[in-house]
């Protein structure tokens, strides 16, 4: 069959769906056919996979004529999807047509939730598509010839990359696919892209800059547009509307009629413990609603989350409240309508969630958006015309993640072993390590054999052995064992099972939130009141609670920070408020129901134009706040109020707690802050930015909480895993204790340093900061001695988490806060 | 800077380094030092700084050459888990000392009995000398006053302006003193003191009485 043939054969099975093959669809075929790799760009709900998943076949078709009567066994494509709820899907659509062209093609799953018994007999035959996340791709390099398994790969799949591409699972899929260009040689890298700023780099990162695999690539983009409407939720009277808080919940009587005109409505919010009070709550207050009203997020039980998603399929649900859980694959046809509960934080990410919604052809996508407080209604007003221009944000991928490679560098170690001048090159030939150094490689490979860059006496340090030969090669079967438990864990907190005592699963929790609960305790998970019995092992066994007050788990990672985009959209909108203030009069809907709260702001303080940087200071029972206004988003601001903290510490010796969101930021000292010398001394000053903002990361807890994730990834800290009792109690401490250890005996070590380095480019964006303080410098300074907290203040001074900065002496320090609690 | 403090009649004094001293029985106590600790983590394959080895054995040596105890009591949890080399440097910082040592067993002293009787360290299950109660997991007895270790106790000191510091501590009550962990690669359990309890925080230099 020529190529022509082939493409006639997919589109008459498309017309026997009753349906017409888009033109991008055509066009990755035909791209697949030629031998090409590529970066397809195509939105969720598009019918990307048989964009991709249909060449697979017809080209199986076509070398193997035989092919309906017979069978060649072995695997011969990988599909990587981030999500391990997204494979059912891909599975169904894939198995279909793969049976109706009367292929025997079989279709597997192979993710953290496969049973020991699939996984045995995949180990003998594997399937000839195998649907499988970064994580568990990586385990199966670390299975003994794994080169035999991949050896007639013809293609790889990278579905939903732009998730991946800023995040260390992308730079395991990196790594991966250095060792598969190598170990299949008929490979094909195929990667499915969401819409997003930096969409070329997400292919070179994909491919390997200046790869062959590169050279021989294609970017198709699927340029389907969508009319996307975005509608705010502004209660009747403003005085209702409180000017902090994140769970928007005094709206709820507003979200209800929404609900009731729609046939299906997703609800997001952007924690889980958001998710579990709105459910509760609409529960609570509309018990008619129960049957219709279900709840989704990423750790609850797998049946439950499976049978709400078929749940919405199959129209039986009014609404799903749910987290970013929904935000990707899954299609939801029924879909109508879509609620965000809070600011998204990306205007990606609003985006993608607007597209839930409406997916019959033609059809708008609708999506409210509800603020949990005041100021929020200004992004709100923001988003919108972020949807009207599409602006969309960059995914910036992480750049030599040496707790990444020491992981890749054991799993290879664990499986058949490698040679470091067969793996250097694969290495050096990716996007995160293309800038590694030869001195970096072998201090690596000192760190996995011997522990350390020089050999001690009374070391007994054991990983990775060099053979004889010059094959390093892990030996010790408690080494392996432990190492392929840690590889899942490359995201996640500790985590414990919880379950009733009677027996049945319910998810997964996180260690911490379990650790200040005390048997009795009454908490609320998974939409149901739960009473803790007892943490057993991993395990937290509960029972039913009839209690009302029950605390609300919260998970850690809800918080995220504007990206530069959407803080520059925020910026001109709070600039148009004040135009308008002035005026009198308001353009937009959010910002005339903002008027009475711009008013406040005015007459208390100013709301600050496009030429104004504005300052607050004041006095509470808590200390003396000083909040400083850019504008620029939580990320940056985080890293102005450590730079500016620290050079106020300069000036004399003075402790702070610092906080900060989108707005801007808040130095709090139970000193007063001299504000007058701090406008003096030119503290804003971009001179000297990378050495004050080192010195001042050394006083704060940012490198320390990256060098977390680091020590869990590099294996220098065993977690243990869900589900399984290890003896490992000897084995346990937290990556506190040793990033302290690190600091004070091993700061050269290059795992130590990444913490820092991440923190810059990741945490703090440089780039963004000098920017931002370019800008300050072009702005008149005006600082407001204020009676009280001003409503652009009060979100950011009753914020909880906080950073910590001093430059007393410790002594000095204790006794200070002895002597004022004695006043 | 050392803190001393009288309790039925006897006085002991709090190092900074975590250790306190029993005056009146010439008696340095230590708690949960954790030796062997990072050695059984590098065992394992988790690469812990090497050089904090030998820190641990340099406090101790500091600790003693200060008060120069006729006895050392190690109120359990001297060894971390299972024998490894570091055994040997132990074995090397005896060999200096003169005073007489003794170990009151706790939940990570493992090592056989035996290894330690070699060294002339004499082994207790717990160890009651006049009114004091010597143990390694706080205890309760009548009539006793309990000196003990195990919980590792920090305490997290709070200030205007949303400040907080957490730092190792003594932690005494009516009938009780717990030590903090003297080892450098050990955790804290963060205590809530009582009314009528002290808490001796200790900074690298300082005791200092916070509570």
């Amino acid at each position: 069959m020529n190529q022509t043939q082939l493409i006639k054969l997919a589109e008459s099975w498309f017309e026997g769906q009753g349906w017409k093959p888009f033109a991008f669809q055509k066009k990755t075929w035909k791209g697949y056919f030629k031998g090409k790799n590529g970066l397809l760009n195509a939105p969720t709900g598009s019918g990307k996979t048989y964009a991709l998943w249909i060449p697979i076949v017809l080209e199986y078709i076509k070398n193997n004529p035989d092919y309906k009567t017979k069978h060649k066994p072995g695997l011969k494509a990988i599909w990587i999807t981030p999500l391990r709820a997204l494979s059912v899907e891909i599975e169904q659509a894939a198995s279909r047509f793969a049976e109706e062209m009367g292929t025997q093609l079989t279709v597997g799953i192979r993710t953290g939730d496969t049973s020991m018994k699939d996984r045995a007999a995949q180990r003998k035959t594997m399937p000839d598509l195998l649907i499988t996340t970064p994580e568990s791709l990586q385990l199966l390099l670390a299975s003994k010839d794994y080169d035999k398994t991949f050896k007639n790969l013809n293609a790889i799949v990278i579905d939903e990359w732009h998730e991946l591409l800023g995040t260390k699972r992308g730079v395991q899929v990196e790594l991966a696919l250095s060792r598969l260009k190598t170990v299949s040689k008929k490979l094909r890298i195929w990667g499915i892209s969401a819409t997003i700023g930096n969409l070329q780099e997400a292919r070179e990162v994909l491919l390997g800059p200046g790869s062959e695999a590169y050279q021989n690539s294609e970017l198709i983009r699927a340029d389907l547009k969508k009319k996307i409407t975005v509608r705010s939720i502004i209660p009747e009277k403003m005085e209702k509307f409180p000017w902090r808080g994140h769970l928007g919940m005094h709206l709820i009587d507003e979200v209800v009629p929404i609900i009731r005109n729609s046939k299906s409505t997703l609800i997001f919010t952007n924690t889980r413990s958001q998710c579990e009070l709105w459910f509760q709550k609409l529960m609570q207050k509309y018990p008619e609603f129960a049957g219709e009203v279900a709840m989704h997020h990423g750790s609850m039980a797998k049946e439950t989350r499976l049978w709400v998603e078929q749940a919405i399929r199959n129209e039986s649900l009014k609404a799903t409240v749910c987290t970013s859980s929904l935000d990707l694959g899954v299609d939801f046809a029924p879909v109508e309508t879509i609620i965000q509960i809070g600011g998204p934080k990306g205007v990606a990410r609003f985006i993608q969630r607007a597209g839930r919604s409406g997916h019959q052809p033609g059809k708008e996508s609708i999506i409210y958006f509800l603020p949990t407080h005041a100021i929020e209604l200004i992004e709100a007003s923001a988003l919108q015309k972020a949807v009207r221009e599409t602006v969309v944000e960059d995914r910036i991928p992480y750049l030599l993640s040496f707790d990444v490679l020491v992981q890749y560098l054991t799993t290879l170690a664990v499986s058949n072993g490698f040679f470091p001048k067969d793996i250097y090159p694969e290495i050096k030939s990716t996007f995160c390590f293309q800038g590694i150094t030869d001195e970096q490689w072998k201090w690596l490979l000192n760190f996995i054999t011997k522990g350390s860059q020089s050999l001690q006496a009374y070391d007994e340090y054991k990983k990775v052995e060099i053979e004889e030969d010059g094959l390093f090669k892990v030996n010790d079967r408690g080494v392996a064992m432990r190492h392929r438990l840690q590889i899942g864990t490359i995201v996640s907190d500790a985590m414990l099972s919880v379950k009733y005592m009677s027996g049945g699963y319910i998810g997964t929790i996180e260690e911490w939130f379990i650790s200040k609960l005390t048997p009795g305790d009454a908490f609320t998970f998974a939409g149901r009141n739960l009473e803790l019995a007892r943490i057993k092992g991993m395990q937290v066994l509960v029972r039913p609670s009839k209690k009302k007050n029950s605390k609300v788990p919260s998970w850690l990672g809800g918080r995220m920070g504007f990206s530069a985009q959407m803080s520059e959209l925020l910026r001109e909108e709070m600039y148009a408020a004040q135009e308008s203030a002035k005026a009198g009069g308001s353009k937009s809907l959010e910002l005339s129901a903002l008027q009475p709260i711009f008013e406040r702001q005015q007459r208390e303080s100013i709301i600050p134009g496009k030429d104004e940087f504005l300052i607050e200071t004041f006095k509470t029972r808590e200390g003396y706040h000083a909040i400083f206004y850019p504008f620029e988003g939580r990320l940056v601001h985080e890293a102005l109020s450590s730079l500016l903290a620290y050079r106020i510490s300069l000036l004399s010796p003075i402790s702070f707690t610092l906080a900060f969101n989108d707005y801007g930021f808040e130095l709090l000292s139970d000193q007063e802050i001299d504000m007058q010398q701090v406008l003096d001394n030119d503290l804003f000053s971009a001179a000297y930015l990378m050495n004050d903002l080192n010195n001042s990361l050394n006083s704060t807890e940012m490198a320390r909480r990256k060098f977390r994730d680091i020590a869990v990834i590099a294996g220098m800290v065993f977690t243990g895993f869900p589900n399984k009792l290890i003896k490992s109690k000897h084995l346990q401490a937290n990556s506190q204790l040793l990033f302290s250890v690190f600091r004070d005996y091993e700061p050269e070590n290059l795992l130590f340093l990444q913490a820092f380095r991440e923190t810059f480019e990741h945490q703090l964006e440089e780039g963004r900061l000098r920017l931002a303080l370019e800008r300050i410098s072009n702005q008149n300074i005006i600082w407001k001695a204020c009676e009280k907290p001003t409503p652009f203040a009060f979100p950011i001074i009753t914020d909880r988490l906080r950073e910590k900065l001093s430059s007393e002496k410790l002594e000095d320090r204790i006794k200070r806060m002895l002597l004022q609690w004695e006043k | 800077m050392i803190e001393t403090i009288e309790i039925f009649g006897e006085h002991f004094s709090m190092h900074p380094s975590g250790a306190m001293f029993w005056e009146e029985k010439q008696m340095l106590l230590v708690s949960d030092v954790h030796l062997g600790k990072i050695s059984h983590f590098r065992k394992y394959g988790s690469a812990v700084p090497q050089n904090a080895i030998a820190q641990n054995f340099e406090r101790l040596t500091a600790v003693v050459e200060h008060f120069q105890p006729s006895r050392i009591c190690f109120l359990g949890d001297l060894f971390h888990s299972s024998l490894n080399l570091e055994w040997d440097l132990f074995e090397n910082w005896m060999q200096d000392i003169s005073a007489q040592v003794m170990l009151v067993i706790g939940n990570h002293d493992i090592i056989s009995e035996l290894k330690y009787e070699a060294l002339r360290i004499i082994i207790f299950s717990e160890l009651v000398l006049g009114k004091f109660l010597l143990t390694h997991h706080p205890e309760e007895r009548e009539e006793f006053y309990n000196i003990c270790g195990h919980l590792h106790p920090g305490y997290k000191l709070n200030g205007v302006g949303r400040q907080q510091l957490k730092l190792r501590c003594f932690y005494k009550s009516e009938d009780q003193m717990i030590l903090p962990a003297f080892g450098e690669f050990t955790g804290n359990f963060w205590i809530r003191p009582n009314v009528g309890d002290q808490v001796f925080v200790i900074t690298k230099k300082e005791v200092i009485l916070v509570h």
